[in-house]
Parts: structure tokens; sequence; C-alpha cells
């Protein structure tokens, strides 16, 4: 299988040339009544399926819309409590920073969806046939939802306009189309309106002295409507900008500063905004600075002359030097930041030969090198950093802010490790092979909330005495273990996916093994592997979930077990539960939904 | 593999010299790998006695004798709800989970393949149903669903005399589902000796029907004919199996046999099989090295293979003759085994087989509860089904899918063409074709589910983790607990991939 995959996706490459039959088939046009023929009533054996389905539907669409409005239902627990849905009991006088999190992520939504050419073009008649079946859903579901008369009146005249409006445009505008970007615009647009329209009543939770809901006629509240209206402006404004920069700044650039800013501002939002740290200055300058300067500057002269083609057998040896002494200055009394600093360089000294080249390529190199230092010398004095934040519990964020954090480290470990356990397994070296493949079918055939439950209670106990670690970062890093060894498999099948003649040719143009597998074999593997990548992206985004069996403040935990629990809202877990259901959908879908879109422009999956 | 590519950049004059030590590829490559490997076991080394200081620290031992006491807990269900010891406690929730995981996949698989066809059928309306069950019930988290559906449950009506659809027949209420129930009574394991006798018998039936349609080509319907005869043998057992009593004296002679072994006899038959074995490998290794004309070329990681393949056998040998618990315990559970099924068969002639029950509801105390006499499934049971069956389904229905349409298009063509209608194609065109595709992801499916178990706990169903979890709770032993865990679960995935595999192999197109 994987290996035909892999050489559809290269002959795609060469010649992006659609097979006749991989074009979608044209869908013919027939009348309404021999359209229902057709595919309803073909036979006595498909008439009966279509009416056992009917009856099917009906009998569920009416018991799910007498759940939905039933009187006794507490829609309203979710609505009230959105904040702590969303971040727990994260300070509601600290708010600005939450907004301006969800800011920096529309923007940089923003600018990539502008820069990657995201979105394309539906067809006007399409958008029509959506609207129209929109309608009829409308329709169906007044019919049988238990209304009083008026109300059904009210929705059913709602379904007349959609099924009118719907049809007509399908009817008038047969070859325009529009792009998705501004129908999703629309859409959004809509709804942030609504929000300044449509009386939905004010719900709020007033906890003053006594807590109690508050539920007044009225729309909703300005710190809601007014967040939410600025956020959608930002992120139009952010494509604006990527339109405009798209054009000025070369393609390759914008796109790797676009996925190092994906991957560093979850970090600097989480340990530099939201956690809001009380940096010591003094310490600071004292401290952490002459470390990070004395690494930066001799360091990057280090890794200067390592990357250099002439510097030969020597450079090696120094390599092996300092990774020796990287693993030396654990056994010595020493600053953890230290030992962090030493092995790091380590493994960019190792890593330099790959890397050599002209002096172009060399100040690349050196630059990467301090960047990361200087990163990585913020993060520890970061996280080392006693938090202003004043939150009660062990951590400052959950719910949903909890679960998306669990999943980007989680992905953010698990990638790089999932790689290298990838590469050890399909190595020839026995040893690294073996050792991977037992860590992997380990992880592979226990579950992961054995997993979870190990490392959230046995993390404690392995630690030397004076180190800490939270129960959060305990459990995401049995999460990203064990989220590594599925990705490995992923990435194996990949890399088994690359040709031999890639190797050879990589070999015989006198490259060595890692220069092979890092500039030859991993980007055809990983693009082989998109689609499971994406999979697996998905997967940890649900996985998540289980946050809430060790007591960790996620999403669900809070839909379950501290909505129902306030005197108000007592018994609205269903409620909750589907509110939460529809959160994880909406996510886990258009992620799907995406990445089928991403492999149809790649050219996967065409042989 | 390839040769090693270092020295391809060497220079001309370079080729003529020795490759100095640092840079030969198997020098280096060795290092690196030794290094890695005592770093590795150098940290694990680390970890441990770290934990071993923690742990006297804190005044825990680690220890499996809470397996021998009793652990004063109760279970909502299983085998045994007082378990006297803590490992009974753990037994019964193995046995949950494997009851759970047995039922899941049966019934996931099934509405899976109706998933997936439904996927795929004519039926506008059927194709967009089976979109919406798929596309719903994956992308929400299983524990979510889980959740959702226990806290369904959980509304019923209270458990009473009067609240079942049929009362007296069919109840359910907020304590779950309980039926009439069917079970295995003191004859059964005579009137299954008769079933035995009856399946050889049904297969002889059945070949020999086969070989008379080969010479005649006439219809001769081989598998109508070997249920016939199975039939008839299940009918004739219920009266004569009291027939088969004779074999509780063999069965016996069996055990006491098997005590008066000597455990050398274990030891050396383990030993042999490993060495065997390892031979056998090493054998097959170096023919498959071998080229065309006998030449044998072997790199370092070959070398490295036979090897270790040696040691693995010499560690094996060693563990059966030192670890003499082992050969005892292999013939004292074989005996045991063979006792108990002696006793089995120690009934008295007019013993039934099959025996049935009505459910029934008592009341212990304030509250109502179901009787052991029905078929009950209690509401954690109930989420947790149908969250696994519904949620694999979704996946399996895909793989499903993807397997049909992976049959090329003109077998299909060809079946209508030689006049087979859709079902007929389907059976015996389509579907023996797609197996192949479906079947190893399908195994995947089979071992997530197994796993999706453990999500159990989320709703108190006494599955291993849920009885694991309280057992830890009561005697702080976590880490045994752990181990235990992922041993079992380590032989459950081991053995379903074994089993899946074996059906992977059989259904592999036979190439030339």
């Amino acid at each position: 299988m994987s290996e035909f995959a892999g050489a559809g996706a290269e002959i795609g490459s060469f010649y992006p040339m659609p097979r006749p039959d991989a074009s979608p088939p044209v869908e013919e046009h027939l009348p309404p009544r021999e359209w229902l023929k057709k595919n309803l009533f073909s036979n006595v054996f498909n008439s009966a399926l279509t009416v056992a389905a009917g009856l099917l539907i009906i009998v569920m669409l009416r018991g799910l819309l007498g759940f939905i409005f039933n009187p006794l239902r507490q829609w309203n627990a979710t609505a009230v409590n959105l904040r702590l849905l969303m971040t727990h009991a994260y300070p509601a006088d600290q708010y600005l920073r939450v907004w301006f999190s969800v800011a920096a992520f529309l923007i940089l939504t923003g600018l990539s969806i502008a820069v990657w050419r995201a979105g394309s073009r539906v067809p006007v008649p399409d958008v029509g046939k959506r609207v129209t079946a929109l309608g009829v859903f409308v329709t169906l579901s007044a019919l049988l939802a238990p209304f009083s008369g008026s109300a059904r009146l009210s929705w059913l005249a709602v379904a007349v306009f959609l099924l009118a409006s719907g049809l007509s445009v399908s009817r008038t505008s047969k070859d325009r189309s529009v792009s998705s970007l501004s129908l999703l615009v629309g859409v959004c647009g809509l709804a942030a309106l609504s929000l300044w329209v449509i009386p939905y009543g004010h719900h709020s939770f007033v906890s003053d002295r006594t807590p109690k809901i508050l539920a007044e006629p009225g729309t909703v509240d300005l710190t809601t409507k007014l967040p939410w209206t600025i956020m959608l402006l930002i992120a139009v404004a952010a494509y604006g900008v990527g339109l405009l920069l798209r054009d000025r700044i070369p393609a390759k650039v914008a796109r790797t500063s676009l996925v190092l800013a994906w991957i560093l501002t979850p970090i600097l939002l989480l340990f530099l905004v939201l956690r809001d740290p009380d940096f010591d200055m003094g310490h600071v300058l004292s401290t952490d600075i002459p470390i990070f300067l004395v690494f930066a500057v001799l360091g990057s002269a280090l890794l200067f002359w390592l990357t250099n083609p002439e510097t030969g057998e020597v450079g090696r040896i120094v390599a092996v030097t300092v990774l020796f002494l990287a693993f030396g200055s654990f056994l010595m009394p020493m600053r953890m930041v230290i030992r962090i600093f030493m092995l790091l360089l380590a493994i960019f000294s190792l890593a330099g030969p790959t890397f050599s080249g002209d002096r172009r390529t060399r100040h690349n190199y050196v630059a990467i090198w301090t960047g990361t230092a200087v990163f990585v010398s913020w993060l520890i004095t970061a996280i080392n950093t006693p938090s202003t934040a004043p939150v009660p519990g062990q951590f400052f964020l959950g719910g949903f802010s909890m679960t998306l954090m669990v999943a980007f480290f989680t992905l953010l470990v698990s990638f790089p490790l999932g790689v290298m356990l990838a590469l050890a397994r399909t190595s020839n070296m026995p040893i690294f092979r073996l050792l991977a493949t037992w860590f992997i079918e380990f992880v592979r055939g226990v579950p992961l909330i054995t997993i979870l439950i190990f490392f959230s209670v046995m993390v404690p106990l392995f630690l030397p005495d004076g180190m800490d670690l939270s129960e959060v970062a305990a459990v995401t890093i049995g999460y990203a273990l064990f989220a590594s060894a599925y990705l490995a498999e992923n990435v194996r099948g990949g890399i088994q996916s690359v040709t031999r003649g890639q190797h050879e040719a990589a070999e015989a143009v006198g490259m060595t093994t890692s220069q092979k597998t890092v500039f030859i074999v991993l980007p055809q593997a990983l693009r082989v592997a998109i689609p499971p990548l994406v999979g697996q992206v998905i997967g940890t985004f649900k996985e998540t979930s289980l946050l809430i069996i060790i007591g960790l403040f996620d999403l669900l935990f809070v839909a379950k077990a501290i909505i129902p629990n306030q005197t108000a809202f007592m018994g609205s877990t269903r409620e909750n539960l589907m509110v939460i259901s529809l959160i994880y959908w909406v996510i886990s879908y258009s992620m799907s939904k995406a990445s089928m879109r991403i492999e149809k422009r790649v050219g996967l999956g065409e042989q | 593999m390839t040769a090693p590519t270092n020295q391809a950049s060497s220079t001309h004059e370079a080729v003529s010299q020795r490759v100095p030590l640092w840079r030969d590829a198997v020098v280096v490559k060795w290092t690196a790998q030794v290094a890695t490997l005592v770093l590795v076991l150098a940290s694990l080394w680390f970890l441990a006695t770290q934990a071993g200081d923690n742990l006297t620290a804190r005044n825990i031992n680690i220890g499996f004798d809470f397996l021998e006491r009793p652990p004063d807990i109760q279970l909502s269900e299983g085998i045994d709800t007082h378990p006297a010891t803590g490992g009974r406690a753990l037994w019964v929730g193995m046995v949950n989970t494997l009851r759970m995981a047995i039922v899941g996949i049966v019934f996931a698989t099934l509405l899976g393949v109706v998933v997936g066809l439904a996927r795929l059928s004519n039926n506008w309306l059927i194709r967009r149903l089976a979109t919406i069950w798929v596309e719903t019930l994956r992308n929400i988290p299983l524990l979510v669903q889980i959740i959702f559906y226990f806290s369904v449950l959980a509304v019923l009506p209270r458990v009473d005399m009067d609240t079942g659809p049929i009362n007296g027949w069919l109840h359910i209420s907020n304590k779950g589902l309980a039926m009439p129930r069917v079970f295995i009574a003191d004859g059964f394991y005579q009137w299954a000796t008769v079933m035995l006798v009856g399946g050889l018998a049904a297969h002889y039936v059945r070949r020999r029907r086969v070989d008379l349609h080969n010479e005649s080509g006439a219809n001769t319907s081989p598998v109508l004919w070997s249920l016939g005869t199975l039939a008839v043998f299940g009918m004739v057992g219920l009266f004569i199996h009291p027939l088969f009593g004779f074999i509780e004296p063999i069965m016996g002679a069996v055990a006491s046999l098997l005590d008066s072994l000597p455990i050398l006899l274990p030891q050396v038959l383990l030993s042999a099989t490993a060495v065997l074995l390892a031979g056998r490998w090493i054998r097959e290794f170096l023919a498959g090295r071998r080229s065309a004309v006998g030449h044998l070329a072997l790199s370092d990681d070959d070398y490295f293979r036979i090897i270790f393949t040696a040691i693995a056998a010499l560690m094996a040998v060693t563990v059966a003759i030192y670890w003499t618990g082992l050969s005892s315990w292999i013939l004292n559970s074989g005996s045991d085994l063979f006792r108990v099924i002696e006793t089995k068969f120690n009934v008295d002639g007019a013993a039934r087989p099959f025996d049935a029950m009505r459910p029934d509801i008592v009341k212990p105390g304030k509250f109502a509860n179901y009787g052991i006499n029905g078929l009950t499934m209690t509401v954690g049971f109930a989420a947790v089904f149908f969250g696994v069956v519904f949620y694999t389904s979704a996946f399996i229905g895909e793989i499903v899918r993807g397997g049909i349409l992976a049959v090329p298009k003109g077998q299909t063509e060809a079946a209508s063409a030689v006049g087979l209608h859709r079902s007929q194609s389907l059976r015996h065109i389509i579907l023996p074709q797609a197996i192949r595709v479906i079947l190893p992801p399908l195994g995947n499916q089979y071992l997530n589910l197994t796993k999706n178990t453990s999500l159990a706990i989320a709703v108190g169903y006494s599955d291993i983790v849920q009885v694991g979890q309280t057992v830890y709770n009561q005697t702080g032993k976590t880490l045994p607990v752990v181990a235990i865990w992922m041993l079992f679960y380590l032989a459950t995935s081991l053995t379903i991939s074994v089993v899946v595999n074996y059906y992977n192999v059989r259904m592999k197109l036979v190439e030339r």
C-alpha cells in the first residue's frame, strides 16, 4: 500500500497531470422526479430501505428535538459558565491577557491563510444547494419539534425563507462562484452581528458573596459581544495584511517564519502573557544573561568553525568531546541551565557537519543556534519564575485552554521524538532498532490511561530531591511518549515508501548518511505521511479528554464535574456534554476536512 | 544493507590506505550504539534508584503480597463481586475487561460492516445516514461519548417490579437491562463432548459433499449438510450425554500422572524447544542470506542478529533450568486443569446441559436491584459497550468502505456480466477480495477497542483498570498494580495481533 502511495506522490510532483478517472465524477443533473426514482426508489428493496430509513430519521429527530427543546433543559448552564469552560479559574480581571492570546492566534491564522493561499472557489449553485438542504432540515425540525403553534409558525417562516433563497440562488446564478473565505467571513460576521441584534438574553454568574445566576432579557453582555467582534475584525485585517505581504516577501521566507511563529507563539503566550512571570531582574542580569552570553558567543564561534567543510576530522572529535563534557556536567554539581545548554550545544555540534556549506549557510546555522539559545534561556527563566496570576489550585489554566495546551505540547514533544524513533526503527544499527522497536511496541500495547496514571503517580518518585514537576507537565510527558510511538509508526510508513533509487542517488552524489536522511529521505517520507499525521493530531486532541481521569481540570472535567455541581444547574450533565461534544466535533471535523484538502493539493493518493 | 558511505568521500590516494579507526563505519556505528545503550541503561538505573530511595523515604514498600491478602473491596459486577484476595479481585477485573473486549469486537465488527456497506449503498438516504453516523462518532472523543451514554442511562426510571417493557421478562431501568438467560448447567460438559464428536462428523460430511460436488458438479449444499449433522448430534446429545461419564476417571488419571512427573521433564522440554527454535531460525536466516551460488556475506547487523538469537536461547535455557518455580507451576496448573475437568464430568446422569431463568428483582436493603437469575447488563457496562461499539464501528465502517473501493471496478462489472446480482457479487466476488485489504487495519481497530475498554474507569464498570485503582488506593501498591495492568494489556494485545496475523497470512493472495 504505502509503497504505491509513495511512488504515486513522486510521479504526481513531477508530472502534475491528474489521471483522467482521478477527477471527481461529474454528477449528472436529473430532474427531481427521476433523481428520486434513481436514488431512492429504484427497486422494491431500495424503496423499503428508503421508507425504513425515513421513519428512523423521523423518530430520531423527534427524540432529539424533544430532548433539546424540553423546557427542563438547562442550556444556559454552558452560556453562564462559558468562562469556566474556556479557562477554568483564570482571574476575570486579567481576562485581557486571554483575549490578547486569542487575537494572536487569529492574526497567525489570517496571515497563514493568505500566505498559503488556502480556500477555494465554491460554485454558487452549491451554496444554494446547502442553503436549501438547511431549509429542508429546518422545515422537518419545525414540524417535528414539540413547539407551540406560534413558535412553529416562526420556525416555518425561517425555513421558507431559507428554501426560497437557496432555490433562487441555485437557479439564477449558474456559472458564478464565490470564494470560500468570503463565505466563512460572511457566516462569522452574521454570527457576530447576531450577538448585537438578537436578544439571546443576558446570562452571567454573579460570584460576589452569594453566587447566583443572572438571566435578563436583552442581547448578550458587552464583555462577550465586543471582544468577539473585535476578534473577527482582527482576523480579517490580518488576512488583508497577509495579502499585502504575500507579494512583497519571498514565499519561502514567509512560510518558514510563519511555521516558526506557530510553534513559538503558544509557548510565549503561555509563559509570558498568560502566566505573567514576576521576573527578578537582579537575578536575570547577574546570572541568566551572563550564562546566555557565554554560550551564545563561544557556541557561535565553535559552530561557525564546525560547519566549515574544510574542518574535517578534528571537528567530529571536538563535537564528541562537547558531548562527553555535556554528559560529564550531569555528574558534577552545576546549574541545570548550564547542563541543558551543554547538551544543546553538543547536539548542534554533532549536527554541524551535516549542515556545512558556504558562508551564508554557516551564518544561518549560527543564527539558528543563537536564536535557540535566546529562547531556551528565556523559557527556563520564565518557568522558574513564580507567576503573578493568583489562581487557586495547582495550575493556572483549565478547561478548553488546558485541553489545547496539553495537545500542543504533546505534539511539540512527540514529533521530533517520533521521527527519531522511526529513523531508529528503520536503521541498520541493531541496538537502535531493538530499543526503538521495544519502546514502540510496548507503548502501543498498553492503553493510554495506564501510561497517564503511571506518569502522574510515578514521576514525583523518579525525581531527585529538590526537583519538582507539576502534574500537568508529568502527564504531558506521558501523552508525548504515547503519541510518539504511534507517530513513529506513521513516519516509518513514509520512510519505507521512499524508493531505493532515492537512497542510491543520494549516496552517488556523495552525501553522508545523515545528509541523506535529513535532505532526501525525511522530506519525502513526511510528505507521504501527512494524512496519518493529521489523523494523529486529531487523535491527540481527542485523547486530551482523558485528563479528567487523572483529575486535571480539562474541558470535559468542567462540563461533567464542575458545572452540574453548581446549585443552579444540578443535573445539567447531558446538556454540557452535548455542548462540548460540539466543540470537539467542530475542531476535529474541520481538521480532517483540511487534511483532505492538503492531500489533494500535494497530489497524494493519486496514482 | 548499503555500503558505508563515509568511504565515498575519501580521496583517491586514501583508498589504498587503511581507514582510520574513527572513520571506520563499523567502529563508529557500534561505538554510538553501545554508548546509547549504556546511556539508556544508566538513566533507567538512575531513575530506579531514585524511585527506590523515594519509596523508602516515604515508607512505601512495593511487593506483590497484596495479591494474597483480603482486599476488603466490593466490585459492582463480575464473576465474583466479593473477591477473597487482591489477586482474585484483579482476576475478576481481567475477566470483565476481556468480556467487554470480546462482546465489543463482535458487535463493532457487525455494525461496522453494515455501516461500511451503507456508505456505498445505492440508496441516497442510507448513504447519507451512514456518513452522518461516521462523521459524528469518530470526531467526538470516546470518553465524552461513554460519559454521555452513562448520563443518559442514569436518568432511566428506578428499578421496580413493573418497570420493564415486558414485566418479568425484560426490564430496563437505571440499574441497567435484565432479560432471561440460558446458562450452562451441570450436564453441559458431557454434552459438549458429544458436540465435539459431532463437529468431527460434520467436518467429514462436509468434505464428502464437497468431493461429491467436484465429481458430479451438482449442487450438494455441503454447508447445509454439515450444519444438519451438527444439529442431529446436538439433539441426540441432549439424551445420550451421560454416556460420556467415563471421561471423569481418565481425566483424574491424567492429573495424577502430571502430579507424579518429575520437574526435570518440563525443564528439558522447555530448553530443547528454545534451542531448537533458535537453531532453526539461524539456519533459515543463513539460508536466506546465501546467494544463488552459495556465497555467504554477512554484515555486522547480521552477525548481531545471530548472536542475539543465540544469547536469547541460552537465556531461555538458563531461566528454564534455574527457575524451578516455572516448571513446577506448569506441572501444577496442568494437573489442576485436568482436576477441574474431572469435577466437571462428575455429575449424575439426570443433569441437564442447559437451563434457563427469568430475571428477578431483589431488595436486600432499601434499594431494589436485579438478582443473579437474569442476564443483566449494568448501566456501566452498557455505557462502555455502546461507547466502544459505536465509536469503533465508525472506524471499521471506513475500513470496510476503503477495502471494497480497493477492489477493481472490473471485478464488479465482470460479476454482473456473468449474471450475479448485487448481493451475490458482494458475497462471492467483492468481499473475499476486500478482506485482504481490510484485515490488517481491522486488527488494529480490535487492538484499539480492547485498549479503549480501559475508559470504563470513568463510569465505574469494574474492568481491570478500575479494580486496580481501587486496590492501589486501599493498599498503596501503585507500582505493582500498574505493572500487572501493563503485562495484562501487553499479553492481550499480543494475542489479538497473533490471531489477526494468522488470518492475514491465510487470506493472503497466493502468488507465484
